[in-house]
């Protein structure tokens, strides 16, 4: 940090939508080469406020201060000739052009006024790639990358551009722990040359090591803007959230009972006929929660899919509760085994988002007594048990007839909970059930799944996330490229799991 | 791996390619000038291909593979029902030279169409109204060259017009975001009733009058190129020796389309509003100016098409006299996977279908077979080729991304 003039300065930044408040009165400001982190749950208003920055809405009171001087943005391009570069969420780049076709688009290279100059634009993107240490070449269509590879070329984009001042959204909701690691050392370097970021998240340890100070909003107020050193992540929590959060979920000793889930053996192909389950075998008993660790992709979605009869396996058992089902449908899984799912992909599979709550509450049971008879559906008999769950499982932000689509991401797990604990499931399966919320919803799903645990049932959860793995999990498997390669107890260090998710462990036996 | 074996052992795609090859070869050695009579030939190098066929699809290549199965069998077949007919039949027919010169007219105005298809939906807007603006630019250009005694202003003003038409579907899929498809099956219906009033009012029942020929300032039609130096009998006389203008113009055309959308900035830009077109907004170009300039432009090319079939063809105006070719255009569009060249050679294949359809019955007006001898029925090959290229044979067509929709501005 340095004492000089800030690179940017918001004063008084207010933007009401009409319903709501959306920014009220927020000052913000960004040192030279510093990494300023926004920190809220979702609907706190960091979106709002980036937007307002680079030019996509109008603010309707306060002003902007680059370098000193105000300046008034209208559109992205406004900002973007002002050195503003905003790496989206969503990641803004076309699938079948070239990485310096969507590097270079709306500022390319030109010869003879007119055509486009591939060569230019090629050299320049390997200079800048070359000069960060990227590994990207720039005849390669985005479509064919990583994603974090095309978080680069969105970082490119913004470094062509000559951005002084990276934005980036959310930077780390899409990546691997791997590639997350990489950003973090992309972003010390991008610092070191003097580029000055603000860092949007809602993930507290993230904050805490990549930021030099750190701004909290909620409801749309700035909460407080301090420097990262004297911060822990239950204080910045409680200022996001505006109370005391649990980080830890309070484990009671398990007791568990007969086993729920005995897989044996189990092979399963993916859509393009690669195996991608290599023989597993576990178990989860009554009142037990198993967690599956691993890095994203190595089979823990074939293993849940066939699991809940979505996929058939190549061959191994599945047995629930002493029943075998050997070619399950997701039909006799749900109704006939008991199984109940939360998907990992809540808003393509979980949820039918144009439908309303009721509906979405009763895709399982609405050919069953009393939401129908014989064919005919009673649509108040729908609305009256949506009200009950509504209430029991705390779903805010609308009513029985609200669509789906329009609830946060974390209100629209609660649906997906509700739905499936309801229907009083001997074994529930739960993918990735956390990710994208924010720190209060992400408190709720632990909460319930402990309940639910303490209930009786047989809960095995699959996460990307170690940390949710350790703090929920009574004993932890691994998965690596189809197996799993190591059995360990909540005791056991994220770096221990780090490791054997690597596949440490199965290369130590090979050597 | 190196040469010689390279050389011994082709890749499957050359197989694959060969295949089909000798497959047609099979059926053109039946037809003049190499008029084979004995059915051996065609009957081996029709087997030949089959072969590379099935060794190409058991080396997992199946879309080129069936292709060249099918190439043999119908050079077989094919080949068999040439040399079953008779020779001064087929010689009526194939005169090579007369069939690709008809071939290039039937293909241009499907061409001009389909190159303008092509600006619209690259830039995100489903054009399905390309018939309606071939319409009103084939009868702005007789009412122009009629009122103005000049071909040029004829052409001017059907494309203004075009371009006006063309204009309302922008207007309704992009400002008022309708849905496209029932936007410009609206165009439409719109343009036949425009041209099919003011053609009777105008007109009336003696229909448009005779135009004038004309030539490269002067004239009321359109005039045809002779090229000095090409004699009318040899081969390339026949093929290009007297073309009309707009034919050559198509060609001009579809190099610059190609140029613009591939090779310059502009081009790039249309390509990224059709599809991201958020993406293209963060990065400062204007979304809506981009869509409603090439729907625009789309209009203006659909009706140049159209003012050939009228002023350049035929020379006068009918009712619907665009008769679906549009639509054929926007399957060219598709065939051709919403790419220039592959768009032309959609073109030429549904022309050339439409030079046979022309010829044959005449040929065989003698013969007893009916299915020969009637005209109309052979008029349906053209369209069955659309539906065969809109299944899909050529391999999966993927539209540009945001192709249909309308885009929001946040």
């Amino acid at each position: 940090m340095t004492d000089s003039t800030p690179v940017l300065e918001l004063r008084g930044i207010t933007k009401r939508f009409p319903s709501i408040v959306a920014n009220d009165s927020i000052d913000f400001d960004l040192a030279k080469g510093e990494v300023h982190a926004l920190l809220g749950e979702n609907g706190a208003g960091k979106s709002t406020l980036m937007n307002v920055l680079y030019g996509l809405y109008g603010a309707d009171e306060g002003e902007i201060l680059l370098n000193g001087a105000p300046v008034k943005f209208s559109s992205p391009k406004d900002a973007i000739t002002r050195g503003i570069g905003m790496v989206h969420q969503h990641f803004m780049l076309i699938p079948v052009m070239t990485v310096a076709e969507n590097i270079v688009l709306a500022d390319e290279p030109r010869k003879g006024g007119i055509f486009l100059d591939h060569a230019a634009a090629n050299a320049r993107v390997r200079e800048l790639a070359a000069k960060f240490r990227f590994d990207i070449d720039p005849d390669t269509r985005v479509e064919r990358l990583t994603v974090g590879q095309q978080q680069r070329v969105e970082i490119l984009k913004a470094l062509y551009r000559r951005a002084d001042v990276l934005i980036l959204d959310e930077p780390t909701a899409v990546l691997t722990p791997q590639e997350a690691l990489d950003l973090f050392r992309i972003l010390s370097e991008l610092k070191a040359d003097g580029m000055s970021i603000i860092f949007i998240s809602h993930k507290l340890h993230e904050v805490l090591e990549i930021a030099d100070r750190v701004s909290v909003l909620r409801r749309g107020k700035l909460v407080e803007t301090i420097p990262v050193a004297g911060a822990t992540e239950e204080s910045l929590a409680q200022a996001m959230v505006g109370r005391a959060v649990l980080l830890q979920v309070e484990k009671t000793p398990h007791s568990p009972g007969a086993p729920l889930v005995q897989v044996d053996d189990l092979y399963v192909r993916d859509d393009r006929g690669i195996e991608k389950v290599k023989g597993v075998s576990f178990e989860v008993r009554a009142g037990e929660i198993v967690g599956i660790a691993g890095v994203d992709n190595n089979g823990q979605t074939q293993l849940i899919d066939a699991l809940t009869g979505l996929r058939s396996p190549e061959s191994g058992s599945i047995v629930i509760d002493g029943e075998a089902y050997d070619n399950p449908t997701p039909k006799v899984m749900t109704d006939v085994a008991g199984v109940g799912h939360i998907p990992e992909d809540r808003q393509h599979r979980g949820l039918v988002l144009d439908f309303s709550i009721a509906e979405n509450l009763a895709l399982h049971d609405y050919r069953h007594e009393p939401q129908s008879t014989r064919g005919w559906l009673y649509p108040g008999r729908l609305v009256a048990s949506a009200r009950r769950l509504i209430t029991e499982f705390d779903i805010r932000g609308g009513g029985p007839s609200t669509a789906a689509g329009a609830l946060s991401g974390g209100n629209q797990q609660k649906v997906i909970l509700a739905r499936e604990i309801s229907r009083d499931p001997k074994v529930l399966i739960a993918a990735q059930p956390t990710r994208g919320l924010d720190v209060g919803a992400i408190e709720f799903v632990h909460r319930r799944l402990m309940s639910e645990r303490d209930e009786g049932r047989a809960i095995l959860l699959v996460s990307l996330e170690l940390e949710e793995i350790l703090s929920l999990s009574d004993r932890i498997l691994v998965m690596f490229e189809g197996q799993i390669v190591g059995e360990y107890t909540p005791a056991a260090t994220p770096e221990e799991l780090g490791l054997a998710m690597a596949g440490a462990s199965s290369h130590e036996a090979v050597a | 791996m190196n040469v010689a074996a390279r050389i011994l052992q082709p890749s499957v795609k050359v197989t694959g390619i060969a295949g089909i090859l000798i497959g047609l070869l099979a059926f053109w050695l039946a037809l003049p000038p190499a008029l084979v009579r004995t059915p051996v030939i065609p009957v081996i190098l029709g087997i030949v291909a089959v072969a590379a066929g099935i060794s190409v699809v058991t080396r997992g290549h199946l879309r080129l593979g069936y292709g060249a199965v099918v190439a043999g069998v119908l050079g077989i077949v094919l080949g068999l029902l040439a040399i079953q007919s008779g020779e001064t039949h087929l010689r009526m027919v194939f005169t090579w030279g007369g069939l690709l010169a008809a071939t290039l007219s039937y293909a241009t105005p499907l061409t001009f169409a389909a190159l303008g298809g092509m600006f619209s939906e690259r830039s995100g807007v489903v054009n399905i109204a390309l018939e309606g603006m071939m319409l009103v630019g084939a009868f702005f250009a007789v009412w122009g060259a009629d009122v103005t005694g000049n071909w040029m202003l004829g052409l001017l003003i059907g494309m203004g017009m075009g371009g006006l038409f063309a204009l309302i579907h922008a207007i309704w899929a992009i400002h008022f975001r309708a849905d496209q498809i029932v936007g410009g099956t609206a165009i439409n219906f719109l343009a036949l009733g425009v041209t099919g009033y003011f053609f009777i009012q105008i007109y009336g029942n003696d229909g448009t009058p005779d135009l004038t020929s004309g030539s490269w300032f002067t004239g009321e039609s359109i005039p045809n190129v002779n090229i000095p130096g090409l004699g009318r009998d040899s081969f390339f006389g026949q093929v290009i020796g007297g073309l009309n203008l707009m034919i050559w113009l198509s060609i001009v055309a579809l190099i610059v389309s190609y140029v613009v959308l591939f090779r310059t900035a502009i081009g790039l830009r249309i390509r990224a509003v059709g599809e991201h077109p958020r993406a293209a907004d963060t990065v400062g170009i204007d979304v809506y100016k981009t869509r409603y300039a090439a729907v625009i432009v789309s209009g203006m090319l659909a009706a140049m098409g159209g003012a050939y079939l009228s002023i350049g063809f035929v020379h006068s105006f009918n009712q619907n006299m665009t008769e679906g070719r549009g639509f054929i255009a926007l399957a060219a569009l598709i065939f051709g996977k919403w790419r220039p060249f592959g768009a032309f050679a959609a073109a030429l294949l549904f022309g050339f279908s439409s030079a046979l359809a022309q010829q044959i019955p005449p040929a065989y007006s003698d013969s007893s077979l009916s299915v020969l001898s009637s005209s109309s029925l052979f008029l349906i090959l053209p369209y069955v080729l659309t539906l065969i290229a809109v299944a899909g044979v050529i391999g999966r067509s993927v539209a540009p991304a945001a192709d249909g929709r309308p885009y929001v501005k946040q």
